[in-house]
């Protein structure tokens, strides 16, 4: 299947950029310039810095960058900021600077590039309170990018057994579940979220409690999915291979697990594939709102509502950043999911 | 050959990518710093003072002379209230701004607010004695109510013993005006005197008195009025029915997108030439959802005057030269942004002490307050978050209002001065990391409402300040209602992050926040009827300033009481003052006789206001 992926030309660029993603997020401490939480608060939307290659002598030069200087100009109400000539910062890989864990085991303080202390490297800019947003955004990728795939452990197994055992009994077990199941779905999950943002004990971490938020959601999210498996166990279950198990003795769950449901795999993965991308979105919306992940923690979602201001789209639109990866993101997931729809279920395709 | 072309067009974006991440090193990447406009900038206060409108006699009628300069009838001005538009138009049951701004538009007070000094003058009235505990008050001989009657005694009488006293509509000036549980008692002298007699000296009684004056005639015409009180002059009103005596007249409403006023053609304001004002013919108010809209209403000019906040203040000051507005500045605001440290030391009907017994220790430990105090760089609070726009602030009272003390100066951050305070009280560092003299880690929450971009990233920056101490602070954002119930109902909280509007005029008003059993006690809340005396001896002794301070009628005397009330906040810092925002308004310039004040704001004097065409 991989190969397969790989002959599709906009899948194969779709997967080499999640994978990249996925590997900066894994490694966002040694990528990354500055830790999430490290603040110049004299830096405060600071713009992007600039890096020059090509000195004022007009010869090539080891790429350096300028700090920049804040003024305030109370006539016009207005900061500005200007480069800092003073002294120039050569940008150095495997720079020394903040402390942190290699994947959580070692300690080091080398990250692949920076300028020295005193200086200060700002690729993608800084937010209100003067982090590095480019930093931010690998440690909020972290929870961003993964917390599609938690809700998907917690999704797929109870739509899978659920649907699997109402479409294998059928008659009042079949349309008790299926009640069930309709019933849960019609639960506004978005007035769910809002009172839950309530009444969720308010000692929890931002992590914790968006955590919780996902998994109830995964678990009102299920009854959708289990009623296309249940369809599809249906036809399933009157086939001659089911029908030889049954001969043979083999207890009902043994049928459903091993014989049955495993015929929806294709199904499955295309719809988990799927499914990743609406969870991306529903924690940028989430955190939107102010409901997901909240300050000081970086998420996509909450770095993107500091550009909500339109006057920051006018003069910082770095601040936009967390919307475009997002966008990225969800288009990957997306062109690969159908990708993997073409090869597993040729006969769903539309040809022209 | 397909091969080649391939290569080509990689090489291209090759270079593209590379022309723009090589970077010359010109002075081309300098910002050089425009000012065209920085030598016209008017800065507050203004140049020009407004001169309050003088009585004169023509005729046997004692109008109001307006003493601007006379300017031309006609035109209309746009501006915008920001939420769901006024849900009833009757000044005695309004209970939200929009909807008291509204009504205030018809019908007058019998006094009102000077717009520089704050003092009171006179509006309906035409003078007001005030001799021992009695109030007297002359009415203006000649002026009528819209419909031709003349405004009298029985319409104050009317509206303060049928509808204050009574109790009808909303009770808060009739709560605000109880001494000792007594109400004023009130009489008519002759058709336009009437004497108001307080049982005691109570100094916020004057000011109550900017209280609309209702019609009697026409309120008492409606069949049972008082049984359908909250029915009179409801958004659903016929406006063509109402009968008002404001310069001002409600003409149509349209919900959720505007509100129409007209003008009173027989209004008892005059200006120099002997010509009835007001000048403008409508007055506009747009509906708006939120501020974004708002500005982008005026950007498109929809509306025509706008209060500035934030970072679009530059743009618009960079733009005003070429443009068709005026800024003006008109100082710190009466929002206060604050951080309120729970003192609570009670415990709940489960026997459990509502704040952990160690932070108790801590918070009400007036060391660890003045060093947290200490701690809290305002100056960078100001600069990043309120964009330069705010003033800090080190007291209770707004810095606009007329009983700030002066003599509290603040302070810098300084961190070698918290650190003293510290360890004055036995807290000791260790790896960088704060313990109390017992060994126990300093470490507590702060919350503030989730979704308001300012307070988080107010709470990011004071968590940030107090790790600088070694304190851990666990910043926890969280939904508006649960704060609220947390500071109002179950007091188990730390700290958080909140704000307030002040009143610049009567500190009085302060007394729901400081005294020990105000609604507002934030940091020390009680619950209701709670009887235990527990009170702090600066608890105590500010209970005691709020009730002495009313007392007093003299300005100078009640200055010096609510001079030491801002003291002992300043000393004791159970609320720890961050920032006062800066009050910023751009109105058109073909609006003359603008004169804004920071008391009052900029349309105060509507009825001044002119275009210029």
């Amino acid at each position: 299947m991989f190969k397969q992926i790989m002959k599709d030309k906009y899948a194969s660029a779709a997967l080499i950029i999640l994978v990249i993603m996925y590997l900066m997020v894994l490694f966002a401490d040694f990528i990354a310039p500055y830790s999430k939480d490290f603040a110049d608060r004299n830096q405060s939307y600071a713009p992007p810095s600039k890096v020059f290659v090509i000195d004022e002598n007009g010869r090539f030069s080891r790429p350096y960058t300028y700090n920049y200087k804040r003024e305030y100009i109370p006539e016009l109400y207005q900061t500005v900021y200007t480069l800092d000539r003073s002294q120039k910062y050569y940008i150095n890989l495997f720079n020394r600077g903040e402390e942190y864990k290699f994947l959580g085991v070692f300690k080091t303080s080398r990250h692949l590039f920076g300028v020295e202390n005193s200086g200060r490297l700002y690729i993608l800019g800084t937010d209100i309170n003067g982090r590095d947003v480019f930093s931010r955004l690998l440690f909020g990728g972290r929870i961003s990018l993964t917390i599609g795939f938690l809700s998907l452990f917690i999704l797929f197994p109870i739509g899978l057994i659920y649907g699997g055992i109402s479409g294998y009994f059928g008659g009042v077990v079949d349309m008790l579940m299926m009640r069930f199941a309709e019933a849960v779905m019609a639960i506004p999950s978005f007035y769910l979220l809002i009172i839950l943002a309530a009444i969720l004990p308010s000692n929890m971490t931002s992590t914790q409690r968006f955590t919780l938020i996902v998994v109830i959601l995964a678990l009102i999210g299920w009854s959708g999915f289990a009623r296309v498996v249940r369809g599809m166990v249906l036809s399933i279950k009157n086939e001659e291979f089911v029908l030889a198990a049954k001969t043979i003795g083999a207890s009902r769950l043994r049928i459903i697990l091993k014989h049955i449901l495993p015929q929806t795999s294709s199904y499955v993965i295309i719809a988990m594939t799927l499914s990743v991308p609406s969870y991306i979105l529903a924690e940028s919306g989430l955190s939107f709102l102010g409901l997901g992940i909240q300050q000081p923690d970086a998420s996509w979602g909450n770095m993107l509502k500091e550009a909500q201001e339109y006057i920051n789209i006018l003069y910082r639109p770095w601040l936009l950043t967390p919307g475009f990866l997002i966008f990225i993101a969800v288009l990957s997931f997306n062109l690969i999911g159908d990708t993997i729809r073409d090869i597993l279920d040729p006969k769903g395709q539309i040809r022209e | 050959m397909k091969k080649a072309l391939y290569f080509i067009i990689i090489t291209g974006i090759v270079i593209l990518i590379l022309s723009f991440c090589l970077h010359k090193d010109t002075s081309s990447y300098d910002t050089e710093i425009k000012c065209n406009a920085c030598d016209t900038v008017e800065k507050y206060p203004l140049n020009k003072i407004f001169p309050n409108p003088k009585t004169v006699t023509i005729k046997g009628t004692d109008y109001l002379q307006s003493q601007l300069p006379v300017g031309e009838f006609g035109g209309r001005l746009i501006t915008s209230t920001i939420g769901e538009g006024p849900k009833t138009f009757n000044p005695f049951t309004a209970k939200d701004a929009t909807s008291s701004q509204m009504a205030g538009m018809m019908y007058d007070g019998l006094v009102t607010s000077n717009p520089v000094t704050g003092e009171v003058t006179p509006k309906l009235a035409d003078s007001i004695k005030i001799d021992g505990n009695n109030y007297i008050i002359k009415l203006r001989h000649g002026i009528k109510w819209s419909d031709g009657k003349p405004i009298t005694a029985d319409d104050v009488m009317f509206t303060w013993k049928d509808i204050v006293f009574a109790g009808l509509g909303n009770t808060s000036v009739r709560d605000s005006i109880l001494v000792d549980g007594k109400l004023p008692q009130i009489k008519k002298l002759d058709n336009y005197t009437v004497v108001f007699t307080v049982p005691k000296p109570f100094a916020p009684f004057l000011r109550q008195l900017t209280t609309p004056i209702a019609p009697k005639h026409w309120f008492t015409s409606i069949p049972d009025w008082e049984k359908s009180f909250d029915r009179i002059l409801a958004s659903t009103v016929k406006p063509d029915d109402i009968v008002y005596s404001g310069a001002f007249h409600l003409k149509k409403y349209v919900p959720a997108q505007r509100v129409i006023f007209e003008r009173n053609p027989d209004y008892y304001e005059i200006n120099l030439k002997n010509q009835k004002l007001p000048y403008l013919n409508q007055v506009v108010y747009l509906i708006v959802g939120d501020l974004n809209n708002e500005i982008l209403k005026f950007e498109a000019k929809e509306i025509d005057t706008i209060g500035l906040r934030g970072s679009t203040v530059a743009r618009y000051k960079a733009k005003e030269s070429q443009s068709d507005y005026a800024i003006y500045n008109l100082g710190a605001d009466t929002g206060t942004m604050f951080l309120a440290i729970n003192l609570n030391n009670r415990k709940n009907e489960k026997n459990k002490p509502y704040v952990s017994p160690n932070k108790q220790k801590w918070f009400s430990d007036i060391n660890f307050r003045t060093a947290i105090d200490y701690a809290i760089d305002r100056e960078s609070l100001v600069t990043n978050i309120a964009q330069g726009l705010a003033v800090p602030l080190f007291t209770s009272e707004s810095l606009n209002g007329i009983y700030l003390n002066k003599n509290i100066k603040g302070h810098k951050r300084d961190l070698n001065i918290a650190r003293k305070y510290l360890a004055k009280s036995g807290f000791r560092l260790k790896n960088n990391i704060l313990y109390d003299k017992y060994g126990n880690k300093v470490e507590f929450d702060l919350y503030t409402n989730a979704g308001n971009t300012e307070r988080e990233s107010i709470g990011v920056m004071i968590k940030q300040d107090l790790a600088d101490l070694g304190i851990t602070v666990n910043f926890k954002p969280i939904e508006f209602n649960t704060l609220v119930n947390k500071l109002t109902n179950s007091y188990d909280w730390d700290m958080s992050i909140m704000g307030l509007t002040g009143s610049p005029l009567e500190p009085h008003n302060g007394k729901n926040v400081w005294a020990s059993n105000g609604t507002l006690h934030l940091f020390n809340q009680r619950p209701v009827g709670y009887q235990i005396d527990d009170r702090l001896v600066w608890e105590k002794e500010l209970d005691n300033i709020f009730e002495q301070g009313a007392l007093k009628l003299n300005f100078a005397d009640r200055k010096k009481y609510y001079d030491r009330y801002q003291e002992i906040v300043y000393n004791q810092r159970p609320i720890v003052y961050l920032y006062s925002p800066t009050r910023i308004v751009a109105i058109r310039r073909k609006f003359k006789n603008v004169y804004p004040t920071t008391l009052s704001g900029i349309l105060y004097n509507i009825e001044e206001i002119w275009i210029e065409k």
